[in-house]
């Protein structure tokens, strides 16, 4: 303090500003933290979708080998939560939101899929909220707000669409879950399979979707409706944020309906296991020259 | 749709609802009283803005005319305090921190012109009031960091100081205008001290740091009107160093 006064000219408000300069140093110095560890939790968040986007299975446990690879994320992303919970009580519990949120999406992302492949299932937000509180420290607890819930389901979907066309490139079929209750006796197919062998006029039938367990499309689609219904406040910044992610939420489903569409309708014609091959995509770009 | 037995409990989406909707009541109860002290904002800096054209010795009147406004900004923070106390301060500041901004800017540039407490006689110019003054004049705590409540946030009161930095300069070149010789120097000395206390300041990089960069071309842009004067040999005497 006695060499910034030497630096600076002397100003009768000096005592004032050096008060000011206390508070604001701590309130920088918690921000700092928050933004580092939101940067530290987005990017473990994202090792553990990578992880996520290798299996092929949904409404199963995870195997042992995708739990151990991706322990060590969630240990960075627990011990981050931990580190900044502390910043993050009373008063200043929503103040570093605009830092906090993307790392809080992100993991909200994670936590959504898993949860999805585990269960087929969307989790919901009290325990999300929970999980996130599990992961905090003993100074109490780290807000998820709604709108990071929320954010982060629409993300969520994108990861989803990634993993059905995945499943369709890699194996042929749509993801889709065991039957919960057993009244048909064959379960086994997943719900294109019936599509692969029919006319392709008639499609999938209404009655064959209902007999089959739900498959990624149908929750996906399922996802999409509840939060086209779902009303934000009006003239708010999370309604902005909101509607963008809509957009791509929407064009994730449809590239998920597009690739069915075309499994249906080429499917048949196909060797089981065909991917899409190098040579045949690059031919066009080859001739057009 | 798909019901229970669906990928989503409806419950989720309704407690969503339930939730979303709770936080645009309070959304929309703050908004009107945010659009309330916008309105007296506007009015006071309406009123106070004739001191660029009111030579010091008849200012008490337009001082006097701005306590109105300012009455009427205080009751409708008082609203908003009460209101905003119901929820987490920081979750719903950036509503209202640029109304409280100006709120604050009002004050300060009312009060430097000699309008708070004046006692005994005449009017004097060119006193900062603190961050604590303010508060009392707002009827709220300022600077709080133990207890969730409305508040006058450090932020804001400086965002104020600058803008009352800006507003001096024009105040400068007006009262030359007026034939006021020795506003200038007084505003010029208070810019320069002011300027110093931000560069006390250890600012990171967001809007308070852009505006107080900026202060620097204010502290200018009053010294050359302090600099035509002495050139011409205008500044007072008595007022020099």
């Amino acid at each position: 303090m006695g060499d910034a006064k030497h630096e600076q000219p002397s100003t009768p408000y000096a005592a004032m500003f050096e008060g000011f300069r206390k508070d604001l140093d701590e309130h920088y110095d918690r921000r700092e933290r928050v933004v580092k560890a939101s940067r530290d939790i987005t990017a473990a968040s994202k090792k553990i979708i990578f992880t996520l986007q290798r299996l092929r299975n949904i409404g199963q446990p995870l195997p042992p080998f995708t739990v151990k690879g991706n322990a060590q994320y969630w240990g960075t992303i627990a011990e981050r939560y931990k580190a900044i919970s502390a910043d993050l009580q009373g008063l200043n519990a929503y103040r570093y939101n605009m830092q906090i949120t993307h790392g809080n999406q992100e993991f909200m992302e994670a936590i959504c899929f898993q949860h999805y492949i585990e269960t087929q299932t969307l989790i919901s937000y009290n325990e999300a909220k929970m999980r996130v509180a599990a992961m905090s420290g003993e100074a109490g607890v780290v807000q998820l707000t709604v709108e990071d819930y929320i954010l982060g389901i629409y993300d969520m979907t994108g990861e989803v669409m990634k993993f059905s066309i995945t499943s369709m490139a890699t194996n042929g079929k749509l993801p889709a879950g065991k039957p919960k209750k057993g009244p048909q006796p064959s379960q086994e197919p997943p719900s294109d399979q019936p599509a692969d062998k029919m006319d392709i006029d008639r499609g999938v039938t209404a009655q064959s979707e209902e007999q089959q367990p739900r498959n990624v499309l149908s929750d996906l689609r399922e996802l999409r409706l509840r939060l086209e219904m779902l009303e934000p406040p009006r003239t708010s910044k999370f309604r902005n944020e909101a509607e963008k992610k809509a957009t791509v939420m929407r064009e994730s489903v449809e590239k998920v309906e597009k690739a069915l569409y075309n499994l249906t309708v080429r499917g048949s014609e196909r060797p089981k296991g065909w991917v899409p091959g190098v040579r045949e995509e690059r031919r066009p770009e080859v001739e057009s020259y | 749709m798909a019901a229970q037995n669906g990928m989503v409990d409806p419950a989720i989406f309704q407690d969503l609802q339930a939730r979303v909707d709770e936080d645009g009541a309070v959304h929309d109860e703050l908004r009107d009283i945010i659009q309330t002290l916008e309105k007296h904002n506007r009015t006071t800096l309406f009123v106070l803005s004739r001191a660029h054209s009111t030579p010091v010795s008849n200012l008490s009147s337009v001082l006097e005319a701005a306590e109105e406004p300012i009455q009427n900004a205080v009751a409708a923070i008082t609203k908003l305090a009460q209101s905003a106390s119901k929820v987490p301060y920081y979750k719903f500041n950036s509503m209202w921190t640029r109304q409280m901004q100006d709120a604050a800017y009002g004050m300060l540039f009312w009060g430097w012109l000699g309008g708070y407490k004046q006692e005994g006689d005449g009017i004097r110019c060119g006193r900062l009031l603190t961050i604590e003054e303010l508060g009392e004049i707002m009827k709220i705590p300022v600077n709080l960091k133990d207890r969730d409540e409305f508040h006058l946030t450090i932020e804001e009161y400086l965002h104020a100081t600058i803008s009352l930095v800006e507003e001096l300069t024009r105040l400068a070149r007006n009262s030359v205008t007026l034939g006021d010789y020795e506003r200038p120097v007084l505003v010029n000395q208070f810019v320069k001290d002011l300027f110093a206390g931000f560069q006390i300041l250890n600012l990171k990089n967001d809007n308070l740091r852009r505006r107080t960069d900026g202060l620097k071309y204010r502290v200018k842009e009053v010294e050359d009107v302090v600099y035509d004067l002495s050139l011409r040999d205008l500044v007072p005497k008595k007022t020099e160093g």
